[in-house]
């Protein structure tokens, strides 16, 4: 019973609340590469703080899917923060779903997104939504590809059923190694990370996500904001918890807990060390040449899964 | 009792279609009546199908009407019952949609024929689902051919749906052809001189494997133009859209499902067992039709058109679920193969709901607008304030966004997919994998173009005078829309009980039960599905949504509890914000129509006319069309060749009758020739 309490009030605080300090570590590493002191590594929080706390400007031309759009995309990544294994391979609303709910989830929020993008008749909105939803539509196939390949090798589409398999799963199969170097590039994607896009910028060319949220501002823009960095957490937690899963506690104790939490931040940590490399040393890839990008994932997936066949 | 039942809703049918002609005077009587004796028809067909479902006893009964080969004999098993009731919720809430939608046009043109129609195509479709006879079976068939041509053609003065008619009688006639082909090869093996489908059922065991095939193929074809799987699909885009909106959401909601129904009989009961190569063909045809659907869908502009394509997408996928459920079957994996025709029939049921409540709204937006142009609407949300929200519940069904309904079969389908490792064949496991990247790419690609469907003739500002002046529809036709969109929520929330109803046709087509696959938790009571990859229950998913909203909408009030809004124009770089300042659905897309021009071979002209200086533009021209290359590569020349031999041949037409006659003898002595020999 304690478990189905505290469990979700954990995972939740562990996802919310260090969501925004991955991305004060990615800017700050970025930053140190840029030779730049950079803000400091709790400017997200403040950042937050500050908009939360003001009022917003809504366009008048904007209907009502314009301010139920932040809520919808905050709830959306909460729920999904539910159905991840995050310290311990027990999730808490094991029962509710797998990683095909949260797929679709993702696309929820993405769905509100997108229409609120295009709900205050501003040209740059629209820009943002379309381009949001190509990326998607092309990232989601590799994205799929690549969790079947877990899927089979761990025999459930569950990630907690998942992150328990691959504990136990001691060979080192190469099918593996080629689905998340899959995902990775499907994760840059889905978080609008370079060189898919910028998330510093406001310029016309270049914007994808930033386009799309233009017009939001005080709370609206805190929670999409706060959703966006909390999506991509999780899914950096998602790749981590399934293709590396050390450490991750398979009970429910204090102690195994404590040292999963310090596994997951250091994993996590490793991994958004890793983009900050990748933001700094790759410049932006024009919008027609993603699919390529994109394509190369998904030849990556598909090759994992006939690897695995193969293989096995 | 199921048979007075089912004579009752077959003379309210027929007694509806000539109550409808009677009334030239008062024709709004005569159309309220008739629609009001479908919709209760429909009422008595809902019965029939329940009850037949909850008895889980097949019924079988003979028309009276003796003649020297038909019989008029009817049988209504597991499948054909769940054919009824979706036929039968849609034409029930079709009827009483038809009520308001005919205003239309009331006093403009006869709507005598509308309503005679009307409810003969309903009547059709019922009759084509329980017929057990092969002759009869194709006299209905050809009925719901001819009524829903009259309905295609309805508003015949336009040439454009003169043409989709033509176009649609063309194509179902030779549908017509290739079944009744594969019946005729299969009578020939039943030894017994009877159409009757029982002496059908497992002529598969008798047929040589080269006939089989051959039926198959003639199958395939042939139902596979009425169900417009690509590329056989051509009428499909023509035809949904001309006909009334009441109409077209019957056709694309459920009448394109008596092909599905025809697949299932055929493959699963007339033809057993089948070699696996069938289901993989199945499964391939349903992967590019669910792609290719959908890529055409989202470069649309004609919001039914767009419908009518992302029914050639559903149908796929419906396809997809059939042919991996046929490539399980004949590995005799039957719990598999049970659980991809649940995820297909699933999604069959779910297509019908939300494509009818799609349809429907879009019926709303013509009614309001009298465009289906949505680059025209724009704005509606703050016109249309009851259509916008269902129009938005059908939109992300389809788009498969939990917790709606269409998630749940898509997630089937994806469970069915990924079982596909348990196949011994390597080529198949492969296969499934890229199908399911396939059905997760289409989810995508369904999305963005229904964000576009939706975005674009709903937000923003209106962009013509239409969509300015638009008003709310007559309430019954939100209501009758609000019940489908009530539907979608419930199939989403309760997918346990769909499926129980579903696994019946397991039990009868494939003698298996995975009532035990679908259990329920306790905890909050959920309605959990369960395969043996996993679970899901969307139910609770809402229920822990709905609690963490409460949550953050509290949390948020009290961090600032003077919250205001400030309305404020929309900043448009300091010109004050226009329509046309907004996205249009043709700029949208223009990524995919970027990245796909293989497939689209998009053609672009801007013209750009200048007064005095090049630096003053007066006006810019922008074309941009997209080339059909199964029109252009396939179906053009496949005509020119036809018409080039008819050209040929044509000098048999004399005209005289004697030479006729003799035509007709000499045909008669060879055929007779070819039967002796």
């Amino acid at each position: 019973m304690i478990q189905l309490v505290i469990l979700p009030i954990l995972q939740i605080v562990v996802i919310a609340g260090l969501s925004p300090l991955v991305k004060g570590f990615i800017n700050k590493t970025e930053a140190r590469f840029q030779c730049r002191r950079g803000p400091g590594l709790f400017q997200p929080y403040y950042n937050l703080m500050k908009l939360l706390r003001k009022d917003a400007v809504v366009s008048e031309t904007a209907s009502w899917i314009f301010t139920a759009t932040p809520y919808v995309a905050f709830i959306s990544v909460l729920i999904i923060a539910l159905l991840v294994p995050v310290l311990s391979s027990t999730v808490p609303a094991n029962f509710t779903g797998d990683i095909i709910l949260v797929i679709y989830l993702f696309a929820l929020g993405r769905f509100f997104l997108a229409l609120s993008s295009l709900d205050t008749g501003s040209a740059f909105g629209g820009m943002g939504g379309s381009r949001e939803m190509t990326i998607s539509s092309m990232a989601e196939p590799a994205m799929m590809l690549s969790v079947f390949t877990v899927a089979i090798i761990g025999g459930s589409t569950n990630l907690s059923n998942i992150t328990q398999a691959m504990l136990h799963y001691k060979s080192l199969s190469p099918s593996l190694m080629l689905a998340l170097a899959a995902l990775a590039i499907v994760i840059i994607a889905e978080a609008g990370r370079i060189p898919i896009d910028n998330p510093f910028t406001h310029l016309e060319l270049t914007m994808i996500h930033e386009g799309m949220i233009l017009e939001f501002s005080g709370r609206y823009l805190a929670l999409i904001e706060w959703a966006s960095s909390m999506k991509l957490l999780i899914l950096l937690t998602i790749l981590v918890n399934t293709f590396l899963p050390w450490g991750v506690a398979s009970g429910f104790t204090f102690q195994a807990l404590i040292i999963s939490f310090a596994f997951y931040i250091v994993k996590i940590g490793f991994f958004a060390f890793l983009i900050a490399v990748v933001e700094s040393s790759l410049a932006k890839v024009r919008l027609f040449r993603i699919p390529n990008l994109l394509g190369t994932s998904f030849i990556l997936a598909a090759l994992a899964i006939i690897t695995h066949y193969i293989v096995s | 009792m199921v048979e007075h039942l089912f004579i009752i809703s077959t003379t309210l049918f027929a007694s509806g279609s000539l109550f409808a002609l009677c009334f030239y005077k008062w024709q709004k009587l005569g159309n309220t009546i008739s629609l009001i004796l479908a919709a209760i028809a429909s009422c008595f067909n809902i019965v029939i199908a329940a009850s037949v479902l909850l008895n889980q006893s097949a019924i079988r009964f003979n028309f009276p009407l003796h003649h020297a080969i038909i019989e008029y004999n009817f049988f209504i098993d597991s499948l054909s019952a769940i054919f009824i009731l979706v036929i039968s919720v849609i034409s029930f809430i079709a009827s009483i949609y038809s009520l308001g939608y005919t205003k239309l046009y009331v006093n403009k043109r006869d709507t005598r024929f509308l309503g005679f129609n009307f409810n003969f195509f309903l009547l059709s479709m019922i009759l084509v689902i329980t017929a057990n006879n092969a002759l009869v079976f194709m006299i209905v068939w050809e009925l719901m051919t001819l009524v829903s041509f009259f309905l295609v053609i309805f508003e015949y003065e336009n040439p454009l749906h003169r043409k989709a008619g033509f176009v649609y009688l063309f194509m179902s006639y030779i549908c017509a052809i290739f079944i009744s082909v594969a019946f005729f090869i299969m009578f020939s093996y039943v030894n017994i001189w009877t159409f009757d489908f029982d002496s059908f059922r497992y002529a598969g065991d008798i047929m040589p494997a080269i006939s089989k095939n051959i039926v198959f193929f003639l199958v395939l074809i042939g139902f596979g133009i009425k169900a417009g799987i690509f590329p056989l699909h051509l009428w499909l885009p023509l035809a949904h859209p001309a006909a009334p909106g009441n109409v077209s959401m019957v056709m694309s909601g459920v009448m394109i499902k008596t092909a599905i129904y025809g697949f299932i009989r055929f493959y699963f009961e007339f033809l057993t067992p089948c070699p696996p190569w069938w289901g993989i063909i199945v499964l391939t045809i349903g992967a590019t039709s669910a792609i290719l659907g959908i890529l055409y869908a989202l470069m649309e502009k004609d919001i039914k058109t767009l419908l009518a394509y992302s029914s050639v997408e559903n149908i796929g996928i419906i396809l997809i679920s059939i042919g991996l459920s046929m490539i399980f079957k004949s590995y005799n994996l039957t719990a598999l193969s049970s659980l991809a025709l649940v995820a297909g029939l699933y999604h069959m049921l779910n297509h019908a709901v939300f494509k009818s409540l799609l349809f429907g709204c879009a019926g709303n937006i013509y009614y309001s607008t009298h465009t289906k142009n949505i680059e025209q609407l724009g704005g509606l949300i703050k016109r249309l304030q009851i259509t916008a929200p269902l129009f938005l519940v059908g939109a992300l069904a389809i788009s498969a966004i939990p917790p709606l309904n269409g998630f749940m079969s898509e997630w089937l389908v994806f469970q069915s997919l990924l079982n596909g490792f348990d196949i011994p064949s390597v080529i198949v496991k492969v296969l499934t994998a890229i199908c399911g990247a396939t059905v997760a790419l289409t989810g995508a690609l369904v999305a963005t173009c229904f964000v576009k469907a939706f975005g674009i003739s709903f937000l923003a500002l209106p962009r013509s005078e239409h969509a300015q002046h638009a008003k709310e529809v007559p309430v019954i036709m939100y209501v009758s829309m609000g019940l489908l969109a009530g539907l979608c929520v419930l199939m989403g929330l309760f997918p346990a009980k769909i499926m129980m109803v579903i696994n019946h046709v397991n039990i009868d087509l494939l003698d298996v039960n995975i009532a035990r696959a679908i259990i329920s938790y306790d905890w909050l009571q959920t309605d959990t599905l369960q395969t043996n990859f996993s679970v899901v229950s969307t139910k609770s998913a809402s229920v822990f949504g709905l609690m963490l909203l409460a949550i953050t909408v509290g949390a948020m009030t009290l961090i600032n509890l003077s919250f205001t809004k400030k309305l404020y124009e929309t900043w448009t770089c300091g010109i004050s914000p226009e329509p046309r300042f907004g996205y249009t659905a043709t700029a949208f897309t223009k990524p995919f129509r970027i990245i796909f021009s293989n497939l689209y071979r998009p053609r672009l002209e801007i013209k750009t006319t200048y007064s005095v200086f090049r630096y003053f533009v007066k006006s810019i021209l922008y074309v941009s069309e997209i080339t059909p290359i199964f029109e252009k590569y396939f179906y053009a020349p496949l005509s020119r060749y036809v018409l080039g031999i008819s050209n040929k041949v044509r000098w048999i037409h004399i005209g005289s009758v004697h030479i006729y006659l003799i035509y007709i003898f000499i045909t008669l002595l060879i055929s007779l020739l070819v039967i002796r020999w």
